[in-house]
């Protein structure tokens, strides 16, 4: 028989032990760094299908069936995950011609995408095809913060950004993209404004990190990587840019064989990572978070960049 | 953060309970640091590592069913209309400089389909050599793939207005090429300079302004066109490629088939 003291002491010891199970995964939770991964492709150029075996050098690559089974598989091995593209979905393959971009939508809602830019090649088919493929098929919405839409058959059809949640990480993420005069024909890009991309980019990426609360921000570009005079490129923006954590770029086809590493205006690292073209590449990136005190946060935010081993 | 504040107080309360009791000293200064990192209410968090890896999407990954499901409905069709047949070409145009049969042909379609396009006259079509991507469009059925196997870039057919004297700079390019096709106009290439240019029958006038029917490859500048880059280009969209499905359906209403001859437009002066 159990004496009184004996009794109550057990109890308390159960107790105390059911109680310390969550304070122990807290602990954990503390200490054990979040993780977040993030993959990405640009100017996939409706290249549903693999390159032909036509003795080219891309023969084989690419494809969306590929694509798919490696991004399927990622996310049933990690917790967070975010799938991104940088524009130039459409134009390069005959299914464009034939189908104006809804295989290319339905495809990329297939995948899961999260989000993706606009691109210049996106206006192939009009402004009304794009709209109606984005309604009919996209289960994703499409970021642009410096085109102004109003008064065309876009309007309505993207958004400025979009914030995440991922456990307990906020990310926002949003789109900025190329000038249109000179590039895109004029009878196709109708009556969009094209605005300051550096000047909306660092509005709304300020608005993210101090309205929003992001813990992370993301910007999808369709600006091109870099130039060889001074026109806006991903490598200017990240320069002139206050709050962007990483930019996923497109346009200028850019391979990279690694991510890039820029300083921003207040010292803080941006990263820079482009894949290529038709979806010869899948872009991963595993970032891992540290909890941080608000009024506490490291005034240069630096960041260290290795490569993935295995996986 | 309110609530997790609460639930932190609430744990930690039970440990300096049983730090009281002597039991259990070790969880109750974990709680204890829980306690004091929930303290700060204004926590976030930042990305300190990345790591980073390039997936090549070869073969040696497995096809994904839903997607080749997916797939099926719209690459059936595709192939069936690359199959199509849109014109009989009644000998192998050839690809070759300084004058070819496939680019006479070619040039000949951009002429006539820009002028038909832009509703405006146009003095003479270009065409870079390296655009046509065929070495040969063979004899006989001319399928639709064949068409984008000859033509896989979505260049514009784009109009221009140019000064004699630029155009002549722009042909000494050319000449210096080797020769590209060329339609309304003929030339001679002499030490890499274009010479004896006609033009509508009449010789270049360096002061004369004329209308060039270009791709937008060029004209913004490629293959070093650096003198077309500052030339405003008159565009409505129209790609080079519909111009030849336009211009082979063009031919067949007048019942005619797909065919070129040399005419020394472009030849080596001796």
């Amino acid at each position: 028989m159990l004496s009184r003291k004996k009794f109550i002491r057990q109890a308390a010891m159960s107790a105390g032990a059911i109680m310390a199970g969550p304070a122990l995964t807290q602990t954990a939770d503390y200490f054990s760094p979040l993780k977040l991964t993030i993959l990405h492709t640009n100017d996939t150029h409706s290249r549903l299908e693999p390159f032909p075996m036509d003795g080219g050098r891309n023969q084989g690559l690419g494809g969306i069936a590929g694509r798919m089974q490696l991004i399927n598989q990622i996310r049933s091995e990690e917790e967070h995950v975010l799938v991104f593209d940088a524009g130039d979905i459409f134009q390069g393959t005959p299914y464009f011609n034939i189908y104006k971009g809804e295989p290319e939508i339905k495809a990329m809602s297939a995948m899961q995408y999260d989000a993706c830019t606009i691109g210049n090649h996106d206006f192939d088919a009009g402004m009304e095809n794009l709209a109606t493929q984005l309604t009919n098929h996209a289960k994703f919405p499409m970021l642009v913060c410096n085109y102004d839409f109003t008064g065309t058959p876009m309007e309505f059809k993207t958004q400025p950004y979009k914030v995440y949640r991922k456990g307990k990480l906020k990310i926002g993420v949003f789109g900025v993209s190329i000038e249109g005069k000179g590039l895109i024909p004029d009878n196709l890009f109708g009556a969009t404004k094209y605005l300051d991309p550096i000047q909306k980019a660092n509005e709304v990426a300020d608005k993210l990190r101090k309205q929003e609360d992001c813990d992370m921000i993301i910007c999808l570009s369709h600006l091109g990587h870099q130039y060889k005079d001074n026109k806006v490129s991903d490598e200017v923006l990240a320069k002139e840019s206050e709050n962007i954590d990483l930019i996923i770029g497109g346009h200028t086809h850019t391979f990279l064989d690694n991510p890039v590493k820029y300083t921003n205006k207040k010292g803080d690292d941006v990263i820079i990572n482009q894949v290529g073209w038709a979806g010869i590449i899948l872009g991963r990136l595993d970032f891992e978070f540290s909890k941080f005190s608000g009024k506490k946060l490291t005034k240069n935010h630096s960041i260290t960049v290795s490569q993935k081993s295995g996986g | 953060m309110a609530q997790d504040f609460l639930l932190h107080l609430k744990i930690v309360y039970l440990q300096i309970r049983l730090l009281y009791m002597r039991k259990n000293p070790l969880m109750a200064l974990a709680g204890l640091l829980v306690f004091i990192a929930s303290l700060s209410c204004n926590t976030t968090y930042q990305s300190q590592s990345l790591q980073y890896k390039s997936y090549r999407i070869t073969d040696t990954i497995s096809k994904n069913t839903a997607a080749l499901s997916l797939l099926q409905p719209y690459s059936d069709n595709v192939n069936k209309k690359m199959n199509e047949v849109v014109g009989i070409a009644e000998i192998s145009l050839e690809k070759k400089q300084p004058e070819c049969t496939l680019g006479n042909f070619l040039s000949d379609a951009f002429l006539v389909m820009a002028q038909e396009k832009y509703n405006t006259r146009a003095d003479v079509a270009l065409i870079n050599f390296g655009g046509m991507r065929l070495t040969q469009l063979p004899k006989g059925e001319v399928t639709n793939g064949k068409i984008f196997e000859l033509m896989p870039f979505d260049n514009l057919l784009i109009l221009q207005k140019v000064r004699g004297d630029i155009l002549q700079q722009f042909l000494d390019l050319i000449a210096a090429k080797g020769g590209w096709p060329v339609a309304g106009m003929t030339m001679q290439i002499k030490d890499k300079k274009a010479i004896n240019v006609m033009i509508g029958g009449k010789p270049l006038d360096p002061k004369a302004t004329y209308t060039i029917v270009n791709s937008d490859f060029i004209a913004n500048g490629g293959d070093n066109a650096d003198m077309l880059r500052p030339i405003p280009q008159i565009t409505n969209g129209y790609l080079m490629r519909d111009a030849i499905f336009d211009y082979i359906k063009k031919l067949k209403n007048q019942g005619k088939n797909i065919t070129a001859n040399i005419e020394n437009r472009v030849t080596n002066a001796q």
